[in-house]
């Protein structure tokens, strides 16, 4: 056998031998050694090609193309058996993570905003997108305030109405009660701005607890209220009738009907309820709304001219509307509450479901 | 306020449904509670005769009754009223019947003697409000009719919620005026035809030195009346009214006052000394109501005295001594007008209210007073005879009926409403008693005497809008004038988040609670009418609240609570001003980590709730800093700090007392913070910063300290000593045990060094680290570990 030959057969069953090999391995590791114990620089492949030396000019480029041929053919070979045993072993490793995806995720403490806050929240949102200012005033409040400005003098039926709850007092010191309403903002407010120099127009919204000396099942002696007034020039019960569809529908988020139904308020004149259209039968009459249809949710009216007189501003030239909202109310209609009470006993089951 | 349909109409000829006239009503502004048909709940009640009566013999209180009904055989019931006597004629609500107040008769046996049905009460017919005993029928009722058919009952009865502005609308024929007038028909006049007089009666003597407060008053003596029971149709409607039938005379009278809106008031002649005089109190005149209250009036009341005593507080109450009663032969009748405002401010002080009071602190129509006297009078003569005198008359009638005159435009009207006005509203106003003239787009209007709530051009847009009817304004939405973006408070969304449950708490509490946190001073404010002692005082911290609510919480199965409030806390600032400070706080107490397949049970503790804290404050843009705090009263010493955002204290933190903890049943250690809003509000917002654009570098070390410093102190100096580049320090690992010698601790402090403007070198982290050591080493003695 000439030199060339046996070289090539010495390279046939190399390559024999390190295929059956690799059909071998049972993992990437393994292979690997293979890979360098054939391919290496060290190799078994370039220890064969140590004999070719010995051979002539003209048999050597024979012999490389046969050596480049093996070399391809091991290192196809050697991918392709990586590539297997890869996707084998990521399978292994997939099954090996596998997890029972039913157990309990980690679990965060669930915190919850209260209901009320949600209400108060979405109502002023829409408020203020409509160009409402929002305005906080004193809980803790004097009687001109509460009551004298808005035209319910101390004689007034109406007053006794409120179920006030007033506070030890000095001798010297103005009587001071936890106001009955939120409407005390809007003297606060218009009077703020006619004392710094300022006139209308002011839009403003006023959310705030409120207090009435009342404890049963459907009063809490603590309450919110939001009031909305408006003064301008030419402001018209038309506009209030707009705001108040505009506001119920938004945050009731149907198109509800209203309906307004003269009243008396002291501070308001003309003064009307205001009804919508009952949210849990469309209208049609159930128990929640006594089969009437609709459901009672505020008070309204054009602002009284004496409401405006004690804050100086000139009522032939202005006019106002003023509302002012229920929130318990309105979130129990909304929400399906059935009992205001459960509002201030926080029980954290409650809160955390009915909360946002 | 009750009234029957049939009442109505006797003013007007309604030709709707009542159920159609309730939406009339409340179109007009006068709200219908209700439409009741008092028939439908009292069918199978008859009318009973007592024909015998024993005491039962188990049972002091009760009675046998045997009750003729017309049947063959009379009807055994136990009663437990008193009032009734053998031959007594009484509703009988037979086996079967459903009562209005839901109760259904049944055959029973009450203490071993068997009950065929039940005698019944007014309250229990449901024709009233309460009753003391049973509803006692007259004589000639026929025996096993239906009380309903009787009592002629068979008719709707309207419950309408009069507005206080309205007390022209507070009788039969105020009601009927807007009726007719919205409707188009014709008011039917009272009986204008005057009674008898005879000159033989002597007119009483009246004296009104008050005149300011009584701007009128008529008064005449009828004398000899035979005072009986009133006709049944009167105490029918009276029933039907709600109010209870008392004599003939006062019947009539109170009839008189729901027909047509005047209250008045009958004396017994010969009960009065000397002649009448309506005069104001002097400080301290006492006064025995008809309630048989005495009572102490105040000087500015005003009264009706004889020369003895005071016979009647005005407009409000009759003495129990000198009213009316069965035996009454002389009769004083009184119908006059009083200062609303006066009227209203007396009952209240004194805590009375009556029929009478309501009807003139809301403003009675001054028409009427004479009317009344007329009608009054011919019903007395009428029914129980007599002569009466003439009127006595005391006042200007004339200037009190006059009619104010308000000027305004149609224009202004119309801009009010944003509605025309047309023409045919002026009919409905004209029908309702007003007088409208328009000229060339100005609008005079006359007032009736009885509108006393009108007087302002606003008014009259009222009055439009009523007879309008509110559908008709439009809804239009004003133009959107955004004034002032409105910025979202995030403060209980950012807590929230975090785990916190939101709860509202009521603003007071008990003084008890306020002491719990706050030591005594006289800034508490304290309520004069609180619904309880547990509501009495305006909360000076939110913690109490807190820890009801916790404790609420954790009697309900709850293993662990995590709540966070915001509301306001009250104080007396100085003489005039209150302080009210908003505030956020927070509790944290038992479980925040319940056993589960991934961590064992792990119960809050204080570095929980601080961190909390920190974040929230992070969130807003702040860094805190903890001072050890050792005197906040009900926070334990060493687990409490006051919190600073620069050098201002913006809260507390701390474990809550274990006494008080168990006060309100909390078994774990319970952990409180809370942060006046209102000196962080005043803050900075969060400014841009780039993200580092160069790598940063993190090295530990690793001390042993004294026990006696704090980590804020220790970390303040490494901050120091890093230099420039230092951005963070913290605090890694914390060890206390084998190989740290007694009164020391292991501390392993990690910082980061960062520069904006290049990447950091071994070098800078070197020199570093040399400086911390030897800041640690001077500052602290502490020695570098390992
Ligand atoms: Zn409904």
């Amino acid at each position: 056998m000439s030199e060339i030959d046996s070289l090539k057969s010495e390279l046939r069953v190399l390559e024999e031998q390190a295929l059956a090999s690799f059909t071998q391995a049972t993992d990437l590791l393994a292979l690997q050694a293979l890979r360098v114990q054939y391919l290496g620089k060290k190799g078994a492949l370039t220890n064969v090609l140590k004999g070719v030396g010995r051979l002539s000019a003209e048999e050597r480029p024979v012999i490389g193309q046969f050596v480049n041929q093996v070399k391809d053919a091991l290192t196809a070979a050697l991918d392709a058996a990586e590539a297997t045993l890869s996707v084998a072993e990521k399978a292994k490793r997939i099954e090996a993570e596998r997890l029972d995806i039913t157990l309990a995720g980690r679990k965060a403490n669930k915190g919850a905003i209260h209901p009320v806050q949600q209400g108060l929240n979405e109502m002023c949102a829409i408020f203020a997108q409509m160009g409402f200012e929002i305005a906080e005033g004193p809980e803790v409040e004097d009687e001109f305030h509460n009551f004298d400005a808005l035209n319910i003098p101390q004689e007034h039926p109406a007053r006794a109405m409120h179920d006030t709850f007033f506070f030890h007092a000095d001798e010297a010191q103005q009587a001071k009660l936890l106001r009955t309403h939120t409407s005390p903002v809007q003297i606060r407010t218009m009077k703020g701005c006619v004392d710094s120099g300022g006139q209308p127009p002011l839009a403003v919204v006023a959310p705030g607890r409120v207090y009435r000396c009342d404890y049963d099942v459907t009063h809490s002696p603590m309450f919110h209220q939001v009031e909305v007034f408006k003064v301008d020039k030419d402001v018209s019960m038309a506009h209030l009738k707009g705001v108040l569809k505009h506001f119920l529908s938004t945050y009731f988020e149907k198109d509800l009907p209203i309906r307004l139904r003269p009243h008396y308020f002291p501070f308001t004149e003309p003064s009307a309820e205001v009804d919508v259209g009952c949210v849990f039968c469309a209208g049609k009459g159930c128990r929640i709304c006594k089969g009437s249809g609709w459901l009672e949710v505020l008070g309204s009216g054009m602002i009284h001219p004496n409401v405006l007189k004690a804050v100086g501003i000139d009522s032939s030239v202005y006019s106002g509307f003023a509302f002012g909202l229920g929130v318990e109310r309105l979130v129990m209609l909304k929400h399906g509450i059935p009992d205001l009470r459960l509002f201030f006993e926080n029980d954290v089951r409650f809160l955390r479901r009915m909360g946002a | 306020m009750k009234i029957p349909f049939s009442w109505l109409k006797e003013h007007v000829q309604l030709t709707k449904a009542p159920k159609d006239i309730a939406d009339d009503l409340v179109r007009l502004g006068h709200e219908v509670e209700s439409i009741a048909l008092p028939q439908a709940g009292v069918l199978g009640v008859r009318i009973g005769q007592i024909l015998d009566m024993k005491p039962h013999p188990d049972a002091d209180k009760l009675k046998l009754l045997k009750l003729d009904l017309g049947e063959a055989e009379p009807l055994a019931i136990v009663c437990g009223a008193s009032n009734m006597k053998q031959g007594d004629k009484v509703p009988v609500a037979t086996v079967g019947t459903n009562l209005p107040n839901g109760l259904t008769i049944k055959q029973g046996k009450i203490r071993g003697e068997v009950s065929f049905g039940m005698c019944c009460s007014v309250a229990e017919l449901g024709l009233a409000e309460d009753a003391d005993g049973l509803l006692i029928l007259p004589t000639d009722a026929p025996v096993g009719m239906e009380v309903g058919a009787y009592l002629e009952l068979e008719e709707a009865v309207l419950d309408l919620d009069i507005t206080p502005n309205r007390g022209d609308c507070m009788s039969a024929r105020g009601l009927a005026r807007d009726l007719a007038a919205d409707g188009n028909l014709p008011l039917i006049a009272p009986d204008e035809e005057p009674a008898d007089v005879s000159d033989s009666v002597a007119v009483p003597s009246v004296q009104v030195t008050a005149s300011n407060d009584c701007p009128l008053y008529m008064a005449r003596r009828i004398e000899g009346v035979a005072v009986s029971d009133a006709p049944d149709w009167i105490k029918a409607r009276l029933l039907a009214a709600g109010q209870r039938s008392i004599n003939g005379v006062v019947d009539i009278i109170n009839y008189t006052m729901l027909d047509l809106g005047q209250p008045m008031h009958a004396f017994d002649a010969d009960k009065l000394t000397g002649g009448l005089h309506v005069r104001a109190t002097v400080e301290g005149e006492s006064f025995l109501a008809l309630d048989g209250r005495e009572i102490t009036l105040h000087a500015g009341n005003i009264v009706i005295a004889d020369d003895k005593a005071v016979v009647a507080l005005a407009g409000i109450m009759g003495s129990e001594h000198t009213g009316v009663t069965e035996t009454t032969t002389n009769i004083v009748l009184e119908s006059a007008a009083f200062r609303a405002a006066l009227i209203s401010t007396t009952r209240r002080t004194h805590g009375l209210v009556s029929e009478s009071s309501m009807r003139f602190e809301r403003g009675v129509d001054p028409e009427m007073i004479a009317v009344a006297m007329n009608q009054a009078t011919l019903l007395i003569l009428e029914l129980f005879g007599g002569s009466a005198s003439e009127v006595i008359t005391i006042g200007d009638a004339d200037t009190l009926v006059k009619h104010k005159v308000v000027n305004t435009s149609i224009a202004r009207i119309e801009s009010r409403l944003g509605l025309t006005i047309p023409e045919s509203a002026d009919d409905v106003l004209n029908r309702m008693g007003f007088v409208v003239t328009r000229k060339e787009g100005l609008l005079e209007v006359e007032v009736p005497s009885h509108r006393h709530d009108v007087s302002l051009a606003e008014d009259i847009s009222e009055e439009y809008a009523r007879v309008i009817g509110f559908d008709a304004i439009p809804e239009v939405l004003p133009s959107l004038a955004t004034i002032k973006p409105h910025a979202v408070d995030t403060a209980m969304s950012s807590a929230t988040a975090a785990g916190f449950v939101q709860v509202i708490n009521y603003a007071f509490i008990s003084p008890a609670e306020q002491r719990l946190f706050t030591a005594a001073d006289d800034k508490d404010l304290v309520l004069q009418n609180p619904i309880s002692d547990a509501m009495s005082v305006m909360r000076r911290s939110v913690w109490p609240g807190l820890l009801n609510t916790a404790k609420h919480n954790m009697n309900r199965q709850q293993a662990g609570v995590m709540l966070v409030e915001q509301g306001r806390v009250y104080e007396k600032f100085d003489t005039e001003k209150n302080k009210e400070t908003n505030v956020i706080a927070w509790l944290m107490t038992g479980q925040i980590q319940a056993d589960a397949w991934y961590a064992k049970a792990n119960k809050a503790d204080f570095f929980d709730l601080k961190g909390a804290v920190e974040a929230w404050l992070e969130n807003r843009g702040l860094v805190a800093r903890f001072m050890a705090e050792e005197n906040k009263l009900g926070l334990q010493a060493g687990q409490c700090a006051k919190i600073f955002v620069g050098k201002a204290v913006v809260g507390f933190i701390g474990k809550v007392d274990t006494d008080i903890a168990s006060n309100f049943d909390l078994a774990s250690d319970v952990f409180v913070a809370e942060i006046n809003l209102d000196v962080l509000n005043a803050g900075k917002k969060a400014k841009f910063q780039p993200i580092p654009e160069f790598p940063s570098v993190e090295r530990d070390l690793v001390f042993l300290f004294d026990k006696k410093h704090s980590s804020e102190a220790i970390l303040q100096e490494v901050r120091k000593a890093g230099g420039q580049t230092l951005v963070e320090a913290g605090i890694f690992d914390r060890y206390i045990g084998k190989g740290v010698p007694e009164g020391f601790v292991s501390l392993g402090i990690r910082f980061v060094l960062q520069d904006a403007k290049r990447t950091l070198t071994q070098d800078d982290s070197d020199a570093a680290m040399k400086s911390i050591i030897k800041a640690m080493a001077d500052k602290f003695a502490a020695e570098l570990r390992g």
